[in-house]
């Protein structure tokens, strides 16, 4: 199923190249590790048979779109589709210079889970596949079957397909093998049960091994900003060592920052180097803008940016 | 034997216990570090050029500054578990703390450490060490060097230090020579089990031709989205950068923090940025470990440990593009030698 899909994704951006309907593609390739993509950006038609689609597509491409001229495909999961139009709504890009093309997504495989479900590291194990709603996991010579909740990562379990509504075409189904608003919730839910006390020691031992090197930012489309607050010096709103209190308050900064705009892809937590759980922040704070202002990222993109835009009718208990 | 070390030293492994993988001092009970014989993740730089370390403190006292060294020595420190490419990474950054000045705050650090390595028997699909001169059970830069034969540690001598800390160690006792079969042939496994490699003649010979080629090094370096992962998780990385801290009264303390070459504003200045563009930092990363360290210290800023292709949220790897580095012309040789 998997090569058609490929085969037709691949055929497809040729044309549009060929066409010159864009001018260049970003999508994915085989990375260089087992059960890796990386990204391809490219506007050469011999380097279109590279596309992949596959459990591993983790990257949220839409990060790229800033920085390319001309008319740029974009190979999007539904995610990464309303990362793109969040960025239109905030004036990073036009809607003229992208072509989305909504790539099927059954929800990435989250390789940290695997491993430690397998109890091995990535290097030892020979396959990964769908077979249903089952992921057929084979090592030591036999395979054996997980169900999915246990390597969907865990922004995909809270996926939503319905709020992916705006791309250019439409290669396959967007939609999680399973999943449904609760299925994503689990940590949250351990969280809020914590005493604040409790929770503040746990983000405090977190944060501990923040090492600043600002991967969650980077990888984030939402954060776009050409000066970080974190660069500031006059004033100084934080301080650039990496100590817990700083780190904490830079990431919660940053949440407050892409309120409106995190589509809880889930990269920003993939990458983490010290493994630190932003993805319960992301999931939280998407939570938090849903009650607060019914409003979900990246489906309208003709609407104000949330945080930038203000109606005189919306809720003031904000205000207390 | 660690037990009979902590008495003496802060003693450190690899563990999970902080939530990531990095050396954290032993809790008497743990040996887990023993089976899994692989990197950590946070390399064992951190215990030299910690991610943020004060270097003094100040106070304003009648209108000038007073400076507060920070005092003492640092403690004594044994790091166990060492791998090769760590090993090797810290005898080559040792160079750059020695060169223009003696950097005391790494180097007393350094004095105060015994390196007890632990040779590979399973190296990752990423690593790399085996093009680099050496290999993943090799002895180089360690104090005393294990590996691991099955129901045994060999233990190599290698330095006095190392000898010193043998000294009336209990169940410590002669190898035969089965047991140094043994170690050689784990070391032949070893050594094997490296998939990955790189020709290092060929980009020694092809780098100093391509460095004006923006076109390729804008295509590889497209996919770079300019975090410090690969830096801050590199053992042979050293930069840093210069923070003070201040209260309102003027008292306060400098300290230093790791740099990334890969961050936007690590060349920022009032008047320019020499590398405001990205490929030209990416570049940067590629010389800096492979042509412009071995000009001045005479080896490749690089082990092999493979962290940075692990670890990079876009799979960018760095021997990937080395192995496709264009073939050049001489002509663009001149150019650089001109430009320098």
């Amino acid at each position: 199923m998997t090569r058609e899909i490929e085969k037709k994704l691949r055929d497809t951006v040729r044309e549009l190249l060929e066409k010159e309907t864009i001018d260049r593609i970003v999508g994915y390739e085989a990375g260089s590790l087992k059960f890796s993509t990386t990204p391809l950006i490219t506007s050469n038609k011999a380097d279109v048979d590279r596309l992949v689609i596959n459990p591993f597509t983790h990257s949220n491409l839409s990060v790229f779109l800033r920085d390319l001229c001309g008319k740029v495909g974009i190979v999007a999961k539904g995610c990464d589709a309303r990362s793109t139009i969040s960025l239109i709504q905030d004036r990073q890009i036009a809607r003229k210079d992208v072509f989305i093309i909504g790539a099927p997504c059954d929800g990435v495989i989250d390789l940290a889970k695997v491993e430690k479900l397998i109890g091995l590291d990535r290097d030892e194990i020979d396959d990964i596949v769908w077979q249903g709603e089952k992921a057929a996991i084979t090592f030591a010579g036999s395979t054996q079957k997980f169900s999915a909740k246990e390597v969907l990562a865990d922004s995909c379990l809270g996926c939503d397909p319905s709020d992916f509504k705006e791309c250019d075409m439409l290669i396959g189904e967007i939609e999680p093998i399973v999943g449904g608003k609760e299925l994503g919730q689990d940590r949250i839910r351990e969280m809020e049960a914590m005493a604040p006390a409790q929770r503040w020691e746990f983000w405090k031992k977190e944060f501990s091994r923040c090492i600043r090197c600002y991967g969650c930012r980077q990888v984030c489309p939402a954060c776009f900003c050409d000066r970080c607050f974190v660069e500031e010096t006059e004033p100084r709103w934080i301080s650039p060592l990496p100590k817990w209190q700083d780190n904490l308050i830079f990431q919660v900064v940053r949440m407050m920052h892409v309120a409106g705009r995190c589509t809880n892809c889930g990269e920003c937590e993939r990458i983490c180097p010290a493994n630190i759980p932003l993805g319960s922040l992301t999931k939280k704070m998407e939570e938090i803008v849903d009650e607060l202002f019914q409003y979900r990222a990246g489906t309208d993109k003709d609407a104000p940016p949330l945080m930038a835009a203000y109606q005189p009718d919306e809720l003031e208990d904000l205000m207390r | 034997m660690l037990e009979k070390w902590q008495k003496e030293f802060a003693v450190f492994v690899p563990s999970k216990a902080s939530g990531v993988s990095q050396m954290e001092v032993w809790d008497g009970q743990d040996t887990a570090f023993l089976d899994r014989n692989r990197n950590t993740a946070v390399p064992p730089k951190a215990k030299f050029l910690p991610g943020m370390e004060k270097m003094f403190g100040f106070r304003k006292e009648e209108g000038s500054y007073v400076v507060e060294p920070t005092d003492g020595e640092p403690p004594k420190q044994l790091l166990f578990g060492i791998h090769p490419c760590d090993a090797r990474a810290i005898g080559i950054i040792d160079m750059v703390f020695k060169d223009a000045y003696d950097d005391k705050y790494y180097l007393s650090r350094r004095e105060n450490t015994v390196l007890v390595g632990m040779a590979c028997t399973s190296p990752y699909d990423s690593c790399f060490c085996t093009s680099l001169g050496f290999g993943p059970a090799d002895a180089t830069d360690v104090d005393i060097m294990l590996i691991d034969i099955g129901d045994a540690l060999l233990i190599e001598e290698v330095t006095e230090k190392g000898r010193g800390i043998l000294a009336g160690a209990k169940g410590v006792i002669e190898a035969t020579e089965k047991d140094e079969k043994e170690a050689a042939a784990a070391r032949e496994s070893a050594n094997a089990k490296v998939s990955r490699k790189i020709d290092t003649a060929e980009i020694s010979r092809r780098l100093p031709l391509v460095f004006n080629d923006r076109e390729f090094w804008e295509e590889v370096s497209a996919k770079c989205v300019s975090c410090g992962i690969c830096t801050f998780l590199c053992p042979t990385c050293y930069c840093f950068d210069i923070n003070d801290e201040m209260l309102q009264d003027g008292s306060g303390a400098r300290y230093r923090n790791w740099d990334c070459c890969s961050f936007a504003i690590y060349t920022r200045m009032p008047a320019e940025n020499p590398r405001e563009e990205k490929w030209r930092r990416v570049r940067q990363k590629v010389y800096h470990k492979y042509l412009f360290y071995p000009e001045l210290f005479n080896v490749i800023a690089c082990t092999g440990c493979g962290r940075c292709i692990r670890q990079c949220p876009v799979n960018w790897d760095i021997t990937q593009t080395l192995s496709k580095l264009p073939a050049g012309s001489p002509g663009k040789a001149e150019e650089k030698q001109k430009a320098s």
